[in-house]
């Protein structure tokens, strides 16, 4: 008996192929049925969410290429047998094969085909137990590993930050200072968790119109923005200008308007928007492009070593089991 | 005589087992934070610890027939029991599970205190003439202790998360499972104010209650109710920040508690 796994992902195979092969989970029992019929092996499952589409099988002389004809052929295809099946079905349940590393969805998604192949009877000792012990393997990976820890962008260093500071971002306010591709990226980053007011303050009003527009904020004239500092919660500084443009002094005129509530911070200028000085004033965390840079690199170094511990485990799991097929 | 015995030791037998369920809570919160791991465990030991203060407030309040508030010793053991109470209502409501790791130290320190020998009478009288003013006064007040210590704790816990986001300190196990800076300084105001609303009841009924042994036990708790009064008003009406905040509400915290047992 063998163990043959054909699929194509996000790395493979582009949004338009992907879509022509995802099969609905209502009809995932159905399609391992008809796979086991047209093909002729013992055991299938198939497994399709919205970045991949793979197929598990088991039984004698398997035919790779038949399989691979099924998933539009081998431009777009990848596979492997016995053991690097195995290895490569816990690194997707364990979220180790997904586009954002570790994130937990496509754990219920394996599950959910299993379920739907064993519902229609189409799995035996070999899917069984593989699938079994890629649960248990996944299970164990995110409990015992740090995966999922650490933001590796600068983006997200900051809303990481943001969050740590305001909870969640739904009433926070956001002033970006410049309007370049930083800024942007880092004010959309923000939004994406929430934070709802965004307003845009740039030497060009109508470049802060445009920004401000795309972001379904408010533009800001540059000499107008000490204004908005009292009701912002979060000030990203990105312009290209040479010399510092908060200066401590224009915090500590809008503190008692604020009420002394927290302010952050982002500095991703260079050289600096931001004075460090703002730093000594006690509700203020300052982060510059500098500090966020580290964080990241840090955060990938050890995510690094965690992959590394992971796929360890689990050749070390899948080692202690001695599956069927393998 | 050998059940009056047996009565004697349990009482303290069951505060003993509080103590220790709520070492242990504290002690596996740490190592768990330490491992950037979370449990549900802390939870449940200080419940434990919860209900066996209970078991052992219900011993000492059936032997007193009244409120047991008669010495140092359980006061602090009912000043624990507050601090836990609000902790599992309050705590867990805003979802600062966190604030176990950080109550149950204080738990600990309390009890043991209360456990020291000569701190809490071995064989607790029954009291004669029981006022109920002065019950009412007595506990509303240990209470509101109870919610102005969990808001001491809470300032605790945003001043080191203050220090860790200063610093720029992130890579530890405890900044990763401390609630955010908002949700904190929201949870010591919130702390304040029912600490603030309980204090102004124990204080009517302060009032109201006999002064055979003079107005200076009184006079301590309407200064300290000033003083609390004083900070929610700065508060709300000029603003603080966050770490005058807390370190007031920690300094308050000690220095009423220190008052109000020395007066």
């Amino acid at each position: 008996m063998e163990l043959i796994c054909v699929g194509l992902n996000h790395r493979t195979a582009p949004v338009e192929v992907r879509e022509l092969f995802a099969v609905a989970p209502s009809k995932l029992g159905e399609a391992a049925r008809d796979l086991r019929e047209q093909l002729g092996v013992e055991e299938a499952v198939v497994v399709s969410t919205c970045n991949r589409t793979e197929i598990y099988v088991a039984g004698e002389a398997l035919a790779i290429a038949k399989l691979q004809e099924i998933l539009g052929g081998e431009e777009h295809c990848y596979q492997s047998n016995r053991m690097e099946a195995a290895v490569h079905l816990c690194r997707v349940a364990s979220g180790l094969d997904s586009m954002v590393l570790g994130e937990t969805e496509i754990f219920g998604q394996v599950k959910n085909a299993y379920q739907a192949a064993l519902e229609a009877g189409v799995t035996g000792g070999v899917l069984n137990r593989l699938f079994q012990k890629s649960f248990s393997v996944g299970k164990k990976v995110r409990t015992e590993t740090g995966i999922q820890e650490g933001a590796t962008s600068i983006g997200n260093v900051a809303v990481d930050l943001a969050e740590k500071i305001f909870g969640h971002l739904k009433d926070s306010k956001v002033m970006i200072l410049g309007a370049g591709e930083m800024s942007r990226v880092t004010a959309q980053s923000l939004q994406s968790r929430g934070a709802h007011s965004i307003f845009v303050a740039n030497r060009s009003y109508d470049r802060a119109l445009d920004l401000a527009q795309q972001m379904n904020g408010q533009a800001v004239r540059f000499d107008d923005w000490q204004l908005v500092l009292e009701q912002v919660d979060v000030v990203i500084g990105s312009t290209g200008a040479p010399h510092v443009i908060v200066q401590k002094a224009d915090v500590e005129a809008v503190r008692r308007k604020r009420k002394y509530r927290p302010l952050f911070f982002i500095d991703i200028a260079v050289p600096r928007d931001i004075d460090p000085a703002v730093a000594e004033i006690e509700e203020v965390y300052l982060y510059d492009i500098d500090t966020l840079e580290q964080i990241a690199s840090e955060a990938r170094v050890r995510r690094a070593k965690q992959i590394e511990l992971c796929e360890e485990m689990i050749r070390e799991e899948l080692g202690k089991a001695k599956l069927l097929g393998l | 005589m050998i059940a009056v015995h047996v009565w004697r030791v349990m009482d303290r037998t069951v505060l003993m087992i509080s103590t220790l369920l709520a070492l242990a809570g504290a002690l596996w919160g740490a190592v768990t934070v330490h491992r950037g791991l979370r449990t549900r465990w802390t939870l449940g030991l200080i419940a434990g610890a919860f209900a066996a203060q209970l078991v052992f407030l219900d011993l000492r309040g059936e032997a007193r027939g009244a409120c047991p508030l008669r010495d140092l010793g359980e006061i602090l053991v009912f000043l624990a029991w507050a601090l836990t109470l609000f902790y599992l209502i309050v705590g867990r409501s805003y979802r600062l599970s966190l604030v176990g790791l950080f109550t149950a130290p204080v738990v600990v320190v309390f009890q043991v205190l209360a456990l020291w020998p000569g701190v809490m009478t071995q064989s607790p009288e029954r009291v004669a003439g029981v006022d109920a003013w002065r019950e009412a006064h007595a506990a509303v007040s240990v209470l509101a202790y109870g919610a102005f210590a969990l808001a001491a704790v809470t300032g605790v816990m945003f001043l080191v998360l203050d220090h860790q986001l200063k610093e720029h300190h992130l890579r530890s196990g405890l900044f990763r499972d401390l609630p955010p800076v908002r949700e904190l300084l929201a949870s010591v105001k919130r702390l304040l104010w029912i600490g603030f609303g309980l204090l102004t009841v124990g204080i009517v009924a302060g009032f109201m209650m006999p002064h055979r042994g003079g107005w200076s036990h009184f006079i301590a708790a309407v200064v300290v109710w000033l003083l609390y009064g004083g900070l929610l008003l700065l508060q709300q009406w000029r603003g603080i920040t966050g770490r005058k905040l807390s370190m007031v509400v920690v300094v308050l915290f000690l220095l009423s508690f220190g008052v109000f047992f020395a007066v």
